[in-house]
């Protein structure tokens, strides 16, 4: 297989179809009256919000706008607005900064200096604002993460990634970024730099230390059981990027899962309990 | 025997772990079958109970003796056709040994079952987990003509096909639950087994969602030459009728003598080969 950025070309019009569907028969069988989601003016969130309105319409889809004073910029507020027009979505904004102010004010070990630790705070209310929603709304949480993140573990754990349905987290970011222009996001917007919000200048790619277009292309090789070396020979890249990149994506695989259960009984919760998520 | 049967492919989605609905909607396009002049309806893949069923099979599962089955041969003796549909099987002699069956029923009750044999475990599958496999191709006499019965992950091997063409089989019939990211495989393979047996192939797939897994429904009819004689609707239900001329069977073998050239040496072959896999 030859690792060219071609391999990350899809049917668009076929993925739209099929998350369509996907978000329109959960909504349903769960019972629920729509879909909330947080809409931070950058790409996924902006995807996810265009299927959820196509799927079941705008008038269904509450997006939650929630800026917060130490990484608030106008521009993203824009965008956001832009997409929540331009998909005919509900909105609702709320500014979390006092809320985040109360809990840093009363955690005793809490640091300033520490910004992942309070950066996760964001994220994590973030997601209890939108269960709230969904708890009062009977609405589904839509998550907004991609591939490129969730395999890289970089998300905050019960933050960003908790949610009900995952529509596009089987799509690199390159793909979302595509994804995006054929569902009539505007290029800009979907050529965005993509951040996290967690603190003031925070982009995605310097964090990662690598652009997406090759980050993609490693983690592709990956999916598709190649190993490193031949993926590193292929993209011309020193042995030591990919594999740092596989350790990552391994070593965050707890992320990734329900908590590790303690196997005592005959059939475990988050082990070899199995059932379906719904019966209907 | 006639030379031309009339079947219809009801590519439906199933209600999961709701045996009650899916017979209700088996009864419909059975009767709607019957009433557009077919004589075989066919079902998908666990259609019975849905596919994605993890642990719920050890509920679902029931005997060939069960009142599933009982409840299909009413039918197939009232509306006089012919059915095929697939469910989970427990086994008679045990308590929870299961086995993903197709069971074909005639105007006379039961004519028989196939029991798949090759149970796909791996990516979204886990079938080894639930199942144990079959044993054994299963081509069945029937006023239709020779009908051998296969299952989905089937398709992927030749010799089930093969098996069941030479014990007789005229029309080969796969039912399926193929989700979606494999559909080019399906439209692949099921050409490839019909073209190389010179047999007709019915393919009935799933469609609908299960557990976010999406099927890609699909279903077809292909020649003896490999040609998709009638196709259904990507992803949605369906209902498809079509037609089996067997006199069709003598021309495809003429011109591509697939069995007169079979060599049973390579066989064992593939047999001493595959053991040392």
């Amino acid at each position: 297989m030859k690792l060219t950025p071609n391999v990350l070309d899809m049917d668009f019009s076929t993925v739209e179809k099929r998350v369509c569907r996907f978000i329109k028969e959960y909504v349903e069988k769960a019972g629920a009256q729509g879909i909330v989601l947080g809409l931070s003016g950058g790409v996924d969130s902006a995807t996810a919000a265009a299927l959820s309105s196509k799927a079941i319409g705008g008038k269904n889809v509450l997006a939650l706008m929630l800026p917060e004073k130490e990484t608030f910029k106008r521009k993203d507020i824009e965008d956001a607005q832009t997409i929540a027009d331009q998909f005919q979505l509900e909105t609702q904004t709320i500014d979390m900064t006092d809320v985040l102010k109360s809990f840093y004010q009363r955690i005793p070990a809490f640091d300033p200096v520490d910004r992942l630790c309070k950066g996760n705070i964001k994220a994590r209310t973030r997601m209890i604002l939108l269960y709230f929603y969904a708890n009062k709304q009977n609405r589904i949480v839509c998550g907004t993460s991609d591939k490129s993140e969730t395999m890289m573990g970089y998300f905050t754990k019960w933050g960003d990634a908790a949610a009900d349905i995952a529509p596009i987290i089987d799509l690199y970011k390159l793909q979302v970024r595509k994804l995006a222009c054929h569902l009539g996001i505007s290029e800009e917007l979907a050529l965005k730099p993509s951040t996290p919000a967690l603190w003031p200048n925070q982009l995605a790619e310097s964090e990662l230390e690598i652009n997406y277009e090759t980050l993609d292309l490693i983690l592709y090789g990956l999916e598709r059981f190649m190993k490193s070396k031949e993926i590193a020979n292929q993209l011309d890249l020193d042995l030591t990027i990919v594999d740092k990149i596989k350790k990552r994506w391994i070593s965050n695989e707890h992320k990734r899962r329900m908590p590790l259960p303690a196997k005592l009984g005959f059939r475990t919760v988050g082990n070899d309990f199995r059932l379906p998520r719904h019966t209907y | 025997m006639k030379d031309k049967i009339k079947l219809a492919l009801c590519q439906i989605s199933s209600k999961r772990e709701n045996k009650a609905a899916n017979l209700q909607k088996i009864e419909e396009l059975t009767k709607r079958a019957k009433q557009k002049g077919a004589a075989l309806a066919i079902f998908p893949e666990m259609s019975l109970t849905g596919y994605v069923l993890h642990d719920q099979v050890y509920e679902l599962a029931e005997p060939i003796t069960g009142s599933s089955v009982q409840q299909m041969e009413n039918l197939a003796k009232k509306t006089k056709m012919h059915i095929i549909f697939g469910m989970p099987e427990l086994c008679e002699n045990t308590k929870a040994t299961i086995y993903n069956t197709s069971v074909i029923i005639g105007p006379r009750g039961l004519i028989g079952k196939y029991r798949k044999m090759y149970l796909p475990t791996h990516s979204v599958f886990e079938e080894k987990r639930y199942f144990r496999s079959g044993h054994e191709p299963a081509v069945f006499q029937t006023d239709l003509g020779n009908i051998g019965l296969t299952i989905c992950y089937d398709v992927f091997f030749p010799e089930v096909f093969r098996l069941s063409r030479l014990k007789g089989a005229q029309l080969l019939v796969c039912i399926s639950a193929s989700p979606a990211v494999r559909r080019s495989y399906f439209e692949i393979l099921t050409a490839a087994r019909a073209l190389e047996n010179t047999a007709y192939l019915a393919y009935v797939n799933l469609s609908g969602v299960e557990d976010g897994l999406q099927f890609w429904g699909g279903s077809r009819l292909l020649s003896p030459t490999g040609d998709v004689l009638a196709k259904g609707k990507y992803d949605e239900e369906d209902f498809v009728l079509c037609e089996v001329d067997y006199t069709d069977l003598r021309t495809a073998e003429a011109f591509i003598p697939t069995l007169r050239d079979l060599r049973a040496e390579l066989f064992e072959k593939l047999k001493q080969y595959s053991e040392l896999l």
